[in-house]
């Protein structure tokens, strides 16, 4: 059983190093880590085939396939776009108005959709409104990309880690609206105060076209009416779905799924083009981590890691999910939190067979995870996809400006977060 | 029929040493739409079109936003003017590869070769190399339409 320990450590060890350092694609990686380790358990006979199908969590991939769907047939109606119109018209053009209108989108945008899809829609509007009035765009995108990685957290569909946390955690969709979302909420408002001040210089600036914004019509820019009513009405069922599925013992992967069904058989797109919307590559990647992380169950390395970790049972627990909180957070702000979050979780539940409490700990994992792809440029899809948009405008966002502007706010962000865990430890479920 | 035939033979071009600003001078005086950029030799080494110049005044979301129905006025862009910095640079920094034609070629061979690489206006050159003439897509059609009602 040593052999199958070791071996099976190092594959998982050796692709997830490769995967941190960003030089391969982290799916090709995935799936090469994946069948090594099957046919490694195979050979030594600690995992078979369907062990590693059963290790697959199709909560978790049908959540995020049937959401895809939806933001695919969503994301051609010009929907998003007019959303942003919409905040610009409403600011009047103030600067600091609209810097909370458009960040205040993002974020709930992000709580009900794809951020990296919201950013993509989002940011080159923010672009054109701000070389309409003849205002620096910086301040717009780079709360653009910090929201739409703190809105994600909110809710239970908001981002993937939080659909894997609420998967292994068995936690629901009401869950997170009761833990999470109150403390999005005071970390958006800390966020756009601390936007506020560390581009005070920016947002001073007085735009001389307020006139010509106000010009700009909403309607114009959603070209697809009816196909947006559609899948808006769709979305919001599931979203209401969500909420009650736990009562009737139905996964959300069913729901999210069965929205998809109804909005394909409503709208009845281009399949072709629906289906090229679809991340492919994130449900390969998130299979195959599945898979290896199987492997390492089966060959008892987590029952190994509980009688390592025992000793940390004298830690008090509160402060046990702060340590979590910073660790999950400074890994994210370097790397992909996807690979850290389903790494943390056999470590969490090693944690609980270890006889800690670990009902707190899934969301010290969900804020680490969240909040802490801000830190850099690289930390999340999000930040790199405004960073990458803004190197083809005349103010490039450099990593140099995201850390004079977006470490603070992931500082502040992080911090606040674990003012609040440390305020609501005694009521997190057990 | 030959290009040289149908040349403009007093072909506008600037110095590699052309400032941007010059460069736009340049156009705005003798009203043209592209300049060949030669080196001592008389040789065309690059061409900066109106576009390239426009370039600079554009929107940068014209390039990151799908369709701009919805914009009906572009605001402060349409007051914006490159900077002084922007235009002291050497026309080099944005000239265009060119592409060029002997002043022997035959009409159709020119027009193929317009269509190929989808251009407006081909300079013309010697055997040696040195600029001697332009032609413009109107020039080399006209020319060509022109044969149908001789023959």
């Amino acid at each position: 059983m040593v052999l199958a320990t070791v071996s099976s450590s190092l594959i998982f060890l050796v692709s997830l190093g490769l995967i941190f350092s960003e030089k391969i694609h982290r799916m090709i990686i995935g799936m090469a880590g994946a069948a090594l380790m099957v046919i490694m358990g195979k050979l030594l006979g600690f995992y078979s085939e369907s062990q590693a199908l059963a290790a697959v969590d199709f909560n978790t991939l049908g959540l995020l396939l049937g959401m895809m769907i939806l933001v695919a047939l969503l994301e051609p109606t010009g929907f998003f776009e007019s959303l942003a119109v919409w905040a610009g018209k409403f600011s009047k053009g103030h600067p600091v108005r609209l810097l909370v209108l458009l960040g205040t989108v993002t974020t709930v945008v992000s709580m009900f959709l794809n951020n990296v899809t919201t950013i993509i829609l989002i940011a080159p509007v923010t672009i054109l409104i701000c070389e309409i009035l003849g205002i620096s765009p910086t301040p717009f995108l780079m709360a653009e990309a910090l929201l739409s990685d703190t809105g994600g957290v909110a809710t239970l569909i908001g981002d993937p880690p939080n659909i894997i946390i609420g998967s292994a955690a068995g936690l629901t969709f009401i869950d997170f609206l009761i833990f999470s979302l109150p403390i999005v909420v005071v970390v958006l408002l800390t966020t756009l105060l601390l936007l506020r001040y560390l581009f005070r210089r920016e947002l001073a600036v007085r735009p001389r076209k307020m006139k010509t914004l106000m010009r700009l019509d909403p309607a114009e820019a959603l070209h697809d009416r009816k196909t947006a009513l559609k899948v808006l009405i769709v979305l919001g069922a599931a979203i209401l779905l969500f909420s009650i599925s736990h009562l009737f013992n139905i996964s959300p992967a069913l729901v999210a799924l069965s929205a998809a069904g109804v909005a394909l058989v409503w709208v009845r797109p281009d399949v072709k083009k629906t289906l090229e919307q679809i991340e492919w590559s994130v449900l390969f990647f998130f299979a195959a981590l599945f898979i290896m992380v199987g492997g390492l169950d089966a060959a008892g390395v987590f029952g190994n890691l509980v009688r390592l970790l025992e000793g940390l049972n004298a830690i008090p627990p509160v402060w046990f999910g702060v340590i979590v909180i910073w660790v999950v957070a400074g890994l994210s702000a370097v790397v992909d939190n996807i690979p850290i979050t389903i790494a943390m979780i056999p470590v969490i539940q090693g944690l609980g067979a270890a006889g800690i409490d670990i009902g707190p700990l899934w969301w010290a994992l969900a804020f680490g995870a969240g909040f802490g792809g801000n830190g850099t440029i690289i930390g999340s899809t999000a930040n790199i996809v405004v960073a990458t948009l803004s190197e083809k405008t005349r103010t490039p966002i450099t990593a140099k400006l995201w850390n004079k502007r977006g470490l603070p706010v992931m500082l502040a962000t992080c911090a606040v977060a674990t003012i609040l865990y440390i305020l609501a430890f005694p009521l997190f479920p057990r | 029929m030959q290009i040289k035939e149908y040349m403009k033979k007093n072909v506008v071009s600037i110095p590699k040493t052309t400032t941007i600003g010059e460069a736009a001078a340049v156009m705005v005086e003798k009203h043209v739409g592209i300049l060949p950029i030669v080196n001592e030799q008389d040789k065309p080494v690059g061409v900066v079109r109106l576009n390239d110049l426009l370039e600079l005044e554009m929107p940068d979301f014209i390039h990151l936003v799908e369709d701009f129905d919805f914009v009906h006025d572009f605001g402060a862009v349409e007051t914006t003017r490159p900077t002084h910095k922007q235009l002291a640079k050497s026309v080099v920094t944005i000239m265009q590869s060119v592409t060029t034609i002997k002043e022997d070629c035959g009409l159709l061979r020119a027009y193929a070769s317009m269509l190929q690489n989808d251009l407006n206006d081909l300079p013309v050159t010697a055997a040696n190399g040195e600029l001697v003439g332009i032609v413009s897509l109107v020039d080399i059609g006209s020319a060509i339409l022109s044969m149908w009602s001789k023959e």
